[in-house]
């Protein structure tokens, strides 16, 4: 499938901002399953300097400083991406008991390296909280793929997808007792109960296809930049799983990147000097480019 | 602060100090073997008995009175005023042997070059991760892995310039190292002091020792930070950047700034532009290449690292990682720090140097590693448990000293989360004589040594901060837990070089009369310092007369003099705006008084305000001369038990204590107002100072006025005598008019007599001279604003009329004379603010732009 991607962010502020620096993570990763046939960043008022680079997880980043004084600041990123599904075959689901005890037998690179998603995180702290409530999908015997789907669609179920209830700033204790929130949040949520369970979780951050589709309802999240997660499966690779949609992605999610949590890809991080107050506004559309 | 207790002669005589000394048999003693003097240091004692008893603690009491004027302190976090904690020294130096020394050269060099070589892999290739040389947790669950750090090469290609590793002995005497500080080492400045309170204390006895100095050491880093200059090879721009004086250590990194010749810095100090690190100065940027950071890791950068820092600089990774700016140490290398890791260097030291560990470790368990915490839980008396990744903000905890239920929780804690412990075996400490309450007694130590790197290797400081326990049975030895420390004396059989850092005379120096090299964060402190000292002085002044008055009259209601000073006072202070008004029962106006002088805690109080000229003092260290610091340090600063017991007892007691206190402060701040007019340069530094003070007396004239003469009565005689006083011109007055007291007599000298130093025309004066050698610098050509504002007061007090002011309206107001006061105090503000936004502006609070919720 290939996409064209417009994501727009504005800033608006109180009073004139003298000094701007960000990173932005808004660029679609490039890796075997995905390639960037185009891509553009527009930033108004036109930065001092605008470098690219690819952070410690691989994906795409852009530093930007804007020493100007501003009011408003835009930021326009296009992108024509192409996404293949993940394809792999042949591949026999076990017990996730098993699939456990593989990440500590296996001694390949990739496995070492997937435990970097094991452990706490800015966002997401392990709690015997979380490993109970994931207890209920991995019962002894259950295929492990098939438990952390159960999970994924446990989490659709108990919570309410609500705008504006939570900030990213909310902690996971609070968003388990309202039980409602935004994608990042059931995102940070599962990755908790996951890596509570000690499966290596991560943390995606990426774009939905927005056009509506004749025969199914748009997804949840597409009007932004959406989040969703993927677990380490020892000797195969990851996979993906989207708490929000209740589905496994495979070819209409388009990811920007990953990292541990939200920290580590939010899509505009920035310091700025005076400014006040601000308002922002994003939007994101995502269509088909056949 | 105040009091410093003169030390009793209680020491038995020194040719049997050192011989009734007996350490305990359990222990490796330092000093002696069985009852043997150990032979390093024979000479030592030797010459320490041919000093009198009497000689020796008037010496000892010297050095510490030296320590306190200096203002060698210790800051404590729970002490949230700020108020320091004056430096320990014991007056017995350690001792080190030559061949010790040695020893200890071979094994630090190696262990800071094998800490080198792990930091580079760690961000780099991650051979340790990829070849499981260490437990991935170990590496990825360490908060101090900052992942932002990895992938690029620090400027000088190297991430540790200083180290510094505490050093302890076990009970046979091996040296083991017990920690390392690598982010931001402490330490070195204070051995300094140390060292030159001591070679005052005991020249005689240094010099018999032969005692290795510390000088070439810091010369040595000196070069190495010049080294790694990315640009200005020549001539680079270093700084110390400072968390701030709040900061425990901030005298050192003040001492340590003005020592080696940096410029001492606060992150907002410092901006990034176009992937280069720029300081703040008051005529712009100036570029800098090479930082020593006195801040942790994670606070550098808020951009990067932990987002709400306010201390770091936006910015300041990507400038390093561009190689715009060296950091010593470089970014990154507080993951070196973890104790879990000490565990495991022997095996890495095998691994990239090929050799065994020359000092040793202590034995220590990572309790993330299942057979280790079974060990330890089998052997939990014999351990301390320690954080397994931060040294800092977590005490260790020495499991025999907990009450049973604490034990049981804490086992329990670590059966819960094994991965977050690691369990050092128990070191029985040396121990060294210490001049304890009583007498001389052994205590426990640990030596903390300091390396820094250069070209072909490192550099080992021949000296070392040596630390020693607060009571002989505590093992836990902390500054902050009331430690003390002592001087470290490196012997030599051979010569011992005599260079000095303080008075290099060789070096080509290039004439420079500028004085427009200050940083804006400078000019700032200095402002505000002129102000609250100036503020202080008057405020004192106004108290004085209150007193004064009320010893006269005892009834504070029963005077319309004291009610009118009483007012001025209410200026002073928002929260006691109250005190002339009807409802003022609550508090009662003595109480009031005695608030107004010790309450630290609000603000407009004198307590308050000495609080602020002690720490914008404090942040000019850089910019003040010694003597102008030790003035400052006679201050006598009320404490919190001192407001209470004098508000327990009744008031006229206490009269006395308070005339005194403010008598003695208002010499100490006139001694500092002599020494800025006639010992500092009149440079920018001095400006600032001069405006700050200009200001405030100017708006405190004003007040005095305002507060005085309004309002015609026919109290206001013998209030004009108070304000006199207050203004310091009483004498003048009575000289010039003899007892004739009148209105226009005493405006004229207050408001418009330019011969006057306490009037409004002279501080006007004097702000306009200031402020026009300051428009110098920018010259555009055009009349700056402040120059406008300044301009404006000083001829509208100079064409002012004082027959017309003093004149009155039916009602009996002085209604012009309100006006000119009222228009003058306002201008004042304004010319305050415009200062400070004109000159020291871009010291602007940056803060994080907020995501979008998905």
């Amino acid at each position: 499938m290939k996409y064209l991607i417009k994501h727009t962010t504005c800033y608006n502020y109180m009073d004139t901002v003298s000094l701007c620096r960000n990173i932005i993570h808004v660029s679609p990763r490039e890796y075997e399953n995905q390639r960037n046939i185009f891509e553009n960043i527009t930033v108004t008022p036109t930065p001092e300097i605008i470098e690219f680079q690819k952070d410690y997880f691989g994906n795409k980043v852009y530093f930007f400083t804007i020493e100007k004084p501003h009011k408003n600041l835009t930021i326009i990123a296009e992108y024509e991406t192409e996404v293949t599904p993940k394809n792999y075959t042949g591949f026999l689901d076990q017990p996730w008991k098993k699939v456990i005890d593989l990440l500590h037998i296996d001694s390949s690179i990739e496995t070492i390296q997937a435990l970097e998603y094991l452990y706490d995180s800015y966002y997401v702290h392990k709690h015997e909280d979380w490993k109970e409530y994931a207890s209920k999908s991995f019962q002894p015997g259950n295929l492990f793929l098939n438990s952390v789907m159960d999970l994924t669609s446990r989490i659709f179920n108990d919570f309410k997808y609500q705008p504006n209830a939570t900030t990213i700033a909310t902690p996971l204790h609070e968003v388990f007792l309202q039980k409602s929130g935004v994608c990042q949040d059931f995102s940070h949520f599962q990755i908790a109960c996951l890596r509570s369970l000690g499966i290596p979780t991560r943390y995606v951050s990426g774009y939905l296809l927005t056009t509506p589709n004749p025969d199914k309802p748009n997804l949840i999240g597409s009007d932004a930049s959406h989040a969703w997660i993927q677990v380490y499966y020892p000797g195969i690779g990851w996979f993906d799983f989207d708490p929000t949609n209740n589905l496994r992605p495979s070819d209409q999610h388009i990811i920007i990147g990953w990292g541990r949590d939200y920290d580590d890809v939010s899509p505009v991080k920035g310091v700025i000097l005076g400014g006040e107050n601000h308002t922002i506004t994003v939007g994101v559309s995502v269509i088909g480019a056949e | 602060m105040i009091n410093t207790t003169i030390q009793k002669d209680h020491l038995p005589h020194n040719q049997y100090l050192l011989e009734n000394y007996i350490p305990s048999k359990l222990s490796f003693d330092e000093l002696k073997s069985g009852t043997d003097i150990r032979d390093h240091w024979k000479i030592f004692a030797r010459s320490l008995e041919r000093l009198s008893p009497g000689e020796f603690n008037r010496r000892w009491n010297e050095a510490k009175e030296q320590l306190r004027i200096n203002g060698v302190t210790y800051n404590l976090h729970s002490d949230t005023r700020g108020m320091d904690r004056p430096w320990q020294l014991d007056p017995i130096p350690l001792l080190i042997s030559e061949n010790e020394e040695n020893h200890l050269i071979k094994g630090l060099a190696q262990r800071a070059n094998l800490l080198e070589l792990i930091l580079q892999d760690i961000y780099g290739p991650q051979r340790i991760l990829k070849e499981k040389l260490l437990h991935p947790e170990l590496i990825f669950a360490n908060p101090n892995f900052h992942r932002a750090c990895h992938g690029f090469k620090p400027a000088g290609n190297k991430y540790l310039y200083l180290l510094a590793v505490d050093l302890a002995r076990n009970s046979n005497g091996t040296m083991h190292a017990i920690s390392d500080r690598l982010q931001s080492p402490s330490g070195t400045g204070y051995a300094l002091e140390n060292r030159i309170v001591m070679t005052q204390m005991l020249p005689d006895i240094f010099n018999n020792c032969n005692v290795q100095r510390l000088a070439m050491f810091f010369r040595s880093f000196k070069e190495t930070l010049k080294s790694i200059a990315p640009n200005n090879k020549d001539n680079p721009r270093t700084v110390l950047l400072t968390p701030g004086p709040r900061s425990e250590t901030y005298f050192e990194h003040s001492y340590l700034a003005r020592y080696l010749g940096l410029t001492l810095v606060e992150g907002g100090d410092l901006t990034v532009r176009d992937n280069k690190v720029y300081l703040k100065f008051l005529d712009g940027l100036h570029p800098v290449d090479v930082i020593m950071r006195r801040l942790d890791d994670r606070f550098c950068d808020p951009l990067e690292l932990q987002a709400n820092s306010l201390l770091g600089v936006p910015g300041l990774l990507q400038c390093a990682r561009k190689g715009g700016v060296a950091i010593a140490n470089s970014l990154g290398c507080s993951f070196m720090e973890a104790p879990s890791l000490t565990t495991y260097l022997p095996a890495l030291c095998k691994i990239f140097l090929g050799q065994d560990l020359i000092i040793p470790g202590v034995p220590s368990y990572w309790c993330g590693d299942h057979d280790s915490l079974k060990y330890v839980l089998n052997n939990l008396d014999n351990m301390v448990l320690k954080n397994a990744f931060t040294s800092r903000r977590s005490e260790p905890i020495f499991i025999e000293t907990l009450s049973n239920k604490k034990r049981e929780e804490f086992i329990a804690q670590l059966k819960n989360s094994p991965q977050s412990y690691v369990a050092q075996e128990k070191l029985q400490l040396s121990t060294v004589p210490v001049m304890g309450e009583n007498g001389i007694e052994a205590r426990p130590l640990v030596l903390r040594k300091f390396l820094c790197s250069h070209n072909s290797g490192y550099s080992v400081m021949p000296g070392g901060l040596c630390r020693y326990s607060s009571c002989p049975s505590t093992q836990l030895i902390s500054v902050q837990q009331g430690g003390g420390s002592k001087d470290t004396w490196v012997l030599s059989s051979g010569e011992v070089s005599t260079f000095s850092l303080l008075n290099q005379g060789t070096d080509p120096i290039e004439i420079s009369r500028g004085g427009s090299d200050l940083p804006s964060r400078s000019a700032d402190n200095l402002f505000w310092l002129g102000r609250y000292t100036e503020r202080a002085d008057g405020l004192a002044r106004l108290l004085r007369g209150i007193f004064l008055k009320l010893i006269e009259s005892l009834k504070i209601a029963d005077s319309a003099e004291i009610k009118s000073l009483l007012k001025i006072l209410s200026q002073y202070s928002q929260s006691f705006s109250s005190i002339n008004s009807e409802n003022s029962e609550k508090e009662e106006p003595g109480n009031h008084l005695i608030s107004m002088v010790y309450d630290r805690d609000r603000i407009g109080t004198f307590a308050n305000d000495l609080q602020a000229i002690y720490r914008t003092a404090s942040s000019s260290r850089d910019r003040i001369s010694i003597d102008m610091w030790r003035v400052i340090s006679t201050l006598e600063i009320p404490s919190n038990p001192e407001l209470n017991m004098m508000l327990e007892q009744p008031e006229h007691s206490n009269l006395i204590t308070i005339l005194d206190l403010l008598n003695h402060n208002i010499v100490v701040l006139a001694a500092f107002g002599g020494l800025i007019a006639e010992s500092m340069t009149r440079g920018h530094a001095w400006r600032f100072l001069d405006m700050g003070r200009k200001i405030e007396r100017a708006s405190q004239t004003i007040r005095l006025l305002k507060g005085c003469m309004i309002d015609v009565s026919i109290s206001e005689i013998p209030l004009y005598e108070s304000i006199l006083e207050i203004a310091d011109s009483l004498m003048t007055f009575r000289r010039r008019y003899l007892n004739k007291i009148n209105p226009a007599a005493v405006l004229d000298l207050l408001l418009s007599d330019s011969s006057n130093p306490r009037s409004l025309v002279f501080q006007l004066n004097s702000l306009q001279n200031n402020i026009n050698d300051l428009s110098k610098m920018k010259d555009t050509g055009r009349i700056t604003p402040q120059e406008k504002s300044i301009m404006s007061m000083h001829t509208s007090v100079l064409l002012a009329d004082i027959e017309h002011l003093v004149s009155s309206n039916e009602s009996g107001k002085r209604i012009y004379l309100e006006n000119l006061l009222n228009n003058l105090f306002l201008e004042l503000s304004q010319l305050s603010e415009s200062i400070a936004h004109h000159y020291l502006g871009h010291l602007q609070l940056s803060r994080h732009l907020s995501g979008s919720n998905l």
